[in-house]
């Protein structure tokens, strides 16, 4: 185990007391506290309570326009959600979707399906963006969460979203939140002629959406394969590019497609690894810097540039 | 190793008898090897598996029986046999957006009994794994407590644990087939599914050690992954079976699941078992973050949203035979499956043959514990009958698994959620199986 105790070998001399005469000073344990631990500092706890409730417990001083949040919006979320919230491939829409929820295939967004504007303030905080969580200072936080509101037509283009005002949003959908009710359904445990075999109809599946080549001869070889060529590139690669590289987000060359790599390879490996590192703006989309991913060394994105030049050529 | 050119008849030969042991459905391909060895563009290796298969078994003494095996510690820490590499858990590509944010499923079809090794319990991330240096990991328990603690890992192991064997589940299980079956797989319909024993520290023991305050009514969980995930979970949950979980089937956790200490909420829906745990925050109104209003309701027809929908309903699947397990052959076969419940033990497990016209009750194997997987089993006599499969359990609370025409009617199509409905296996005359709903 992590905290095993690496002991050095001695010669032990036991100081054996005569039988009937181990008058043991250890108490058996008879109060309710155990003492393990110790008292978390203000400091501490300020650090790490980060989370907001409706009631708006936990928001920091602070504001943000949606002004602001428009520019913050563009540069770090945009990628994904799309710039009207519109979500690229298969990241979540943030935007539209109202009167939806009782359609036959329904469009859950923020301003939709919400019922909190905490919970948007907090999440945006927490997780986001997704390759640099935990990096948006309070003011950022309120300019982002007041443009996704404005994006709803929650909040009219001159908002200013602060802690003081923050009580008076209220999201539409709100009221249609019930909590748990359930059991809300009663089978029962009928067991001869439950119905009429007649009446059996049998629905089969949706052909060719299941990933079944391990069922196929010789599939535990690829598996194996595919398995053993893991590499710092692309560990940093899976890590933090492919959020967009792997679906062609925001005009990303796919990871892969030979055809939208090659303009790209022929500008040199060198060129490409500055751009991933310094940040770039093409006629297609925006590379951010390091992917958006600060934490990562100029050692590490290379890396990943080989990799992803390695897979497109 | 025979030679070709000389036995090419007996290796035919050879090759329809071990053909005729196969179902049909890999009959075909079988025989198309064969074939291709006639005509002379066989594979080698093709060649050398079925000739070194023969020379293996009896009378002839297998090679493995003439030279001497590895010594201890050549592996230190055991792995699987190489000939068991494709009982590994797989993901559904086109689910999620990527991998970090994804999930992935266990193997249902080759697990025997209630445990899940722990290398292929489920996965589910909202933002990777994270690597954690567990002394450089806190807990820390703040809010509405008398004194706000931090505790090391050290510290939270001195307190008196205790090992339970429970399920954990995605409550998205099935949560694709609301509107059809579309997962030709057991591993795709049910594999957000494993069990395992548990070891930990109860929370209650900890928040008496902070102390609660009056009028506490929930705690929030957070971890420490770059999802910073955060459930709120009822006090009576909390103070009842909850456990703070450092260990997996007998040692640390694994980091998919959660190292170096995890929430465990028995028989809730696995999102409340937040892994990675850092924080516990006590307080008197629930938290609404993302994982409990956006994600994590049920969207009802009527558009309404049902919240804090946390309990696991009694559920059922046969696992053998399934889609990846047809029927062998002719004769007695030994239908099994799991039951599982999240209110508390499984009382009985009932079985169909016939697409849910009539029923009969299947055997209980082995232990039945408290909102832990529970395995049954019936024998049949199958003659080459097409079948309809289902399992139907019913929990000691005498909830019935529901069909999922009940569900549809009752929610509509679009909870994604808490899919526990009467799966149905369409066995075929030669054996395959199919996922199918019935109409």
């Amino acid at each position: 185990m992590y905290n095993s105790v690496k002991k050095k070998f001695k010669t032990l001399v036991l100081a054996v007391a005569a039988q009937g005469l181990l008058t043991s000073t250890v108490a058996f344990a008879d109060e309710s506290k155990y003492g393990f631990g110790r008292t978390a500092t203000q400091e501490e706890i300020a650090g790490w309570d980060i989370d907001i409730r409706p009631d708006g417990q936990g928001l920091p001083a602070g504001s943000g326009s949606v002004a602001d949040g428009e520019g913050l919006y563009e540069a770090k979320c945009a990628s994904c959600h799309g710039l009207f919230g519109e979500g690229e491939g298969r990241w979540p829409v943030l935007a539209g979707g109202e009167g939806t929820l009782a359609h036959e295939r329904p469009e859950k967004t923020v301003g939709s399906y919400w019922p909190y504007a905490s919970t948007l303030w907090d999440y945006t905080r927490r997780a986001m963006p997704f390759t640099a969580p935990q990096s948006l200072t309070a003011d950022e936080t309120y300019a982002i969460t007041a443009y996704v509101l404005y994006l709803n037509e929650i909040v009219d283009e001159e908002f200013v979203l602060s802690k003081e005002n923050f009580s008076t949003i209220k999201m539409p959908n709100e009221p249609n939140f019930f909590e748990d009710d359930r059991p809300d359904v009663k089978n029962t445990t009928c067991m001869k002629d439950c119905k009429d075999p007649a009446s059996i109809k049998v629905v089969s599946t949706i052909a060719g959406v299941t990933p079944l080549e391990h069922l196929e001869e010789g599939a535990a070889e690829t598996a194996a394969e595919a398995a053993s060529e893991t590499t710092h590139g692309k560990a940093i690669y899976n890590q933090s590019c492919a959020v967009c590289h792997d679906h062609g987000v925001a005009g990303s060359p796919k990871t892969g497609d030979a055809d939208a790599w090659g303009d790209r390879i022929a500008t040199g490996t060198e060129m490409l690894v500055k751009r991933a590192i310094t940040g770039y703006v093409g006629d297609e989309g925006v590379m951010p810097p390091k992917g958006g991913n600060m934490s990562l060394s100029d050692e590490d994105v290379a890396e990943a540039v080989h990799y992803m030049i390695e897979k497109s050529q | 190793m025979k030679k070709l050119s000389e036995n090419t008849t007996d290796l035919l030969q050879e090759i329809k008898t071990e053909a005729s042991e196969l179902p049909k459905n890999k009959r075909r391909d079988f025989m198309l090897n064969g074939l291709k060895l006639t005509a002379g563009t066989a594979l080698a290796t093709t060649v050398g598996q079925v000739a070194a298969s023969q020379s293996n078994l009896p009378p002839n003494v297998p090679e493995w029986s003439k030279t001497l095996g590895r010594g201890v510690v050549s592996v230190p820490y055991g792995l699987p046999s190489s000939y068991e590499s494709d009982v590994i858990r797989r993901t559904v590509e086109w689910l999620t957006a990527d991998k970090i944010a994804s999930i992935s499923m266990t193997p249902l079809h080759e697990m025997s009994g209630i445990i899940t090794p722990s290398g292929l319990h489920f996965e589910r991330y909202h933002g990777g794994v994270p690597d954690i240096n567990p002394n450089e990991h806190r807990l820390m328990i703040n809010g509405m407590v008398d004194r706000p603690l931090l505790f090391t890992m050290d510290d939270l192991m001195r307190f008196p644990s205790e090992s339970h064997i429970h399920f954990l589940e995605c409550p998205a299980n099935g949560g694709m087939e609301w509107r059809g079956a579309q997962m030709e797989a057991l591993q795709f319909t049910h594999g957000m599914l494993s069990g395992s024993e548990w070891t930990g520290v109860r929370l209650s023991t900890l928040l008496q050690e902070a102390g609660i305050k009056p009028g506490a009514k929930w705690v929030l969980a957070e971890g420490a992954d770059a999802a910073g995930m955060s459930r709120s979970i009822p006090i009576d949950k909390a103070l009842d079976d909850t456990l703070i979980v450092f260990a997996q089937n007998g040692e640390m956790l694994r980091p998919e699941q959660g190292y170096p200490v995890r929430l465990f909420t028995p028989g809730w829906e696995g999102n409340t078992s937040v892994k990675w745990l850092r924080r516990i925050e006590v307080g008197d109104m629930p938290w609404e973050h993302r994982e409990e209003t956006s994600k994590y309701t049920d969207l009802l027809a009527d558009g309404t949203a049902r919240r804090h929908t946390f309990v696991q309903e009694v559920n059922s699947v046969i696992t053998s035979p399934c889609p990846e397990k047809p029927i062998q052959g002719k004769g007695l076969l030994q239908l099994e499956g799991i039951a599982w419940s999240g209110r508390g033990k499984v009382k009985r497990v009932d079985v169909s043959l016939d697409g849910g016209v009539s029923w009969q009750t299947a055997k209980i194997k082995g232990l039945v514990l408290t909102k832990s997987l529970t395995r049954f089993s019936m024998e049949i006599n199958w003659q080459g009958e097409p079948l309809l499969l289902q399992s139907r359990a019913i929990d000691e609370t005498g909830y019935v698994q529901p069909t999922l025409a009940q569900l549809r009617e009752a929610r509509g199509t679009n909870s994604i959620y808490h899919k526990n409905s009467i799966h149905t296996w369409q066995v075929q005359t030669d054996g395959a199986v199919n996922n199918v709903q019935l109409g």
